[in-house]
């Protein structure tokens, strides 16, 4: 029988116990309806501003960088599966490894140039900036 | 391959019982009974963990005594606490995202059981062996960033965006190195069949005064195994890199506005992960189930649990990274970390061979 099949099998059962827990708690739980509790929680002060704020670009960042490595952990994976049995079937260093320097080769010279570039330092806004050199006086 | 012919657990459930006499649909039973048998296992385990093994734990490091009311060492709280969360009220916040808000949850409870799939657990307790195994595991573990990034933002509350904002950049930079370094040791056994992974290192490394040492890949390559761990942390959100949910800055981050069974399940979904993570650990480094004397599955769950005791006793001793300083250490130091030790354990391999 396929395999994935008991996969699929256990999805189906991560599914049926969270809902399964829902359906208990669902019967075990009051309802107390009223509005005020329903607030947004800032400990337990009157919530201030709007919930869709302005987050750091830094997250667009290291996200952007993410797709460019993730791309290459897939495409490491072959390499690493079949390069002991190459090299046990006779293929020479050369022939197996230098092509795979070359390829982490390029993306360890993005990574620098990221690096150079700040994409991996903390982004700050400039106010953030001025309070930073103010502290240091 | 010999991996192949070692039966898995449905089979044995489907032998055991005579489902295998009913076809199709026997089977398909005896997949369920099997699957069912490896997610209450894994659920029983954070059942310990959660409530219990965890309040202990941290009580001891702090010189307290932690509960001991109910039951034998207070172990009866487990039922206690189940009860008591689940009847709790449900309160939903206003300008929630409702679809969302309710899958988040479940997405990260059943993404981290998705993982078990794989594992090896020793006594033949293992669901399914593709050929993917690796990559698989590291894929579905994954997803849980998902349920994270969906809870956080579909809480209307500034503090749970933030927290799933910094669950996602904590995920993703750790990530890279986890994988990388996992790809340093399928060069030894030139193979992602997690069968394949254990038996590798099941092959003596060498006899120290008649005892012989398996060649696990914690002793061939100490450096890789320090590297995981420490990448695995991050990827399970426990501390030096519990940022994410810090509660000293962003309330409780994502899980902020959960309450009664939702928050349960983020809860157990967590723990779920780092018993994952840990299983991911014993199976990649430490032989999988592999030990003396006991039988493999004790030896398996002693495994996941020294990780976990790992994780509760860095949250004891280890103060937390701050969000750009956790940053910095994933893309700066330990992706050229991992690097490195891709490279280097290439050319070692290389030249032995």
């Amino acid at each position: 029988m396929n395999q994935w099949i008991a996969v699929g099998a256990l999805g189906l059962v991560g599914l049926l116990i969270p809902l399964g827990m829902m359906a208990v708690s669902s019967l075990l739980r009051p309802s107390v309806p009223e509005d005020s509790k329903r607030a947004t929680y800032e400990s337990g002060e009157i919530p201030t501003g709007t919930t869709r704020i302005r987050f750091n670009i830094q997250y667009y960042m290291v996200a952007l960088l993410f797709v460019v490595f993730d791309i290459e952990t897939v495409l490491i994976f072959p390499w690493t599966v079949m390069y002991r049995n190459a090299l046990e079937g006779g293929a020479t260093l050369t022939e197996v490894l230098v092509p795979m320097l070359v390829f982490v080769g390029i993306l360890v010279v993005a990574l620098a140039w990221a690096w150079r570039n700040g994409a991996v330092e903390w982004a700050r806004s400039p106010q953030q900036t001025r309070s930073v050199t103010n502290e240091q006086r | 391959m010999i991996a192949q012919q070692k039966t898995l657990l449905p089979e044995r459930v489907a032998g055991l019982l005579g489902l295998d006499q009913f076809g199709m649909a026997g089977d398909l039973l005896a997949t369920f009974l099997a699957a069912f048998l490896v997610g209450n296992l894994m659920l029983a385990m954070t059942g310990v963990a959660g409530p219990w093994a965890k309040r202990k734990i941290t009580a001891a490091f702090t010189d307290r005594i932690a509960v001991n009311r109910i039951g034998p060492f207070g172990l009866f709280i487990i039922v206690a606490d189940a009860v008591r969360l689940l009847s709790k009220e449900l309160i939903i916040p206003e300008n929630a995202d409702r679809p969302a808000f309710d899958l988040a949850p479940i997405v990260v409870a059943s993404s981290a059981l998705l993982g078990f799939a794989v594992i090896p657990m020793g006594n033949g307790v293992h669901l399914a062996d593709p050929e993917v195994g690796l990559a698989y595991v590291f894929a579905v573990a994954g997803i849980a960033s998902i349920g994270l990034a969906m809870g956080g933002y579909a809480s209307a509350n500034k503090y749970s965006l933030l927290g799933g904002l910094r669950a996602i950049a904590q995920n993703i930079a750790y990530e890279i190195p986890l994988v990388i370094t996992a790809a340093s040791v399928v060069i030894f056994t030139g193979s992602l069949r997690m069968s394949t992974i254990v038996q590798t290192q099941a092959e003596p490394l060498l006899t120290v005064a008649g005892l012989s040492i398996p060649s696990w890949f914690a002793f061939v390559n100490p450096f890789a195994f320090v590297l995981f761990v420490v990448a695995n942390l991050a990827e399970v959100g426990r501390n030096p890199f519990d940022t994410p949910e810090a509660p000293t800055e962003i309330v409780a981050g994502y899980q902020t506005e959960y309450s009664s069974v939702y928050f349960v399940l983020f809860y157990l979904g967590e723990f779920l992960h780092i018993f994952l993570g840990g299983a991911i650990i014993a199976t990649v480094f430490l032989g999988g189930p592999a030990g003396p004397v006991l039988p493999g599955l004790v030896w398996f769950i002693i495994k996941i649990w020294a990780v976990f005791l790992l994780t509760q006793w860095f949250r004891s001793a280890i103060p937390r990274v701050r969000i750009d300083q956790l940053i910095q250490i994933g893309w700066k130091g330990m992706l050229v970390l991992s690097f490195a030790n891709l490279v280097l354990t290439a050319i070692i391999v290389g030249v032995i061979v």
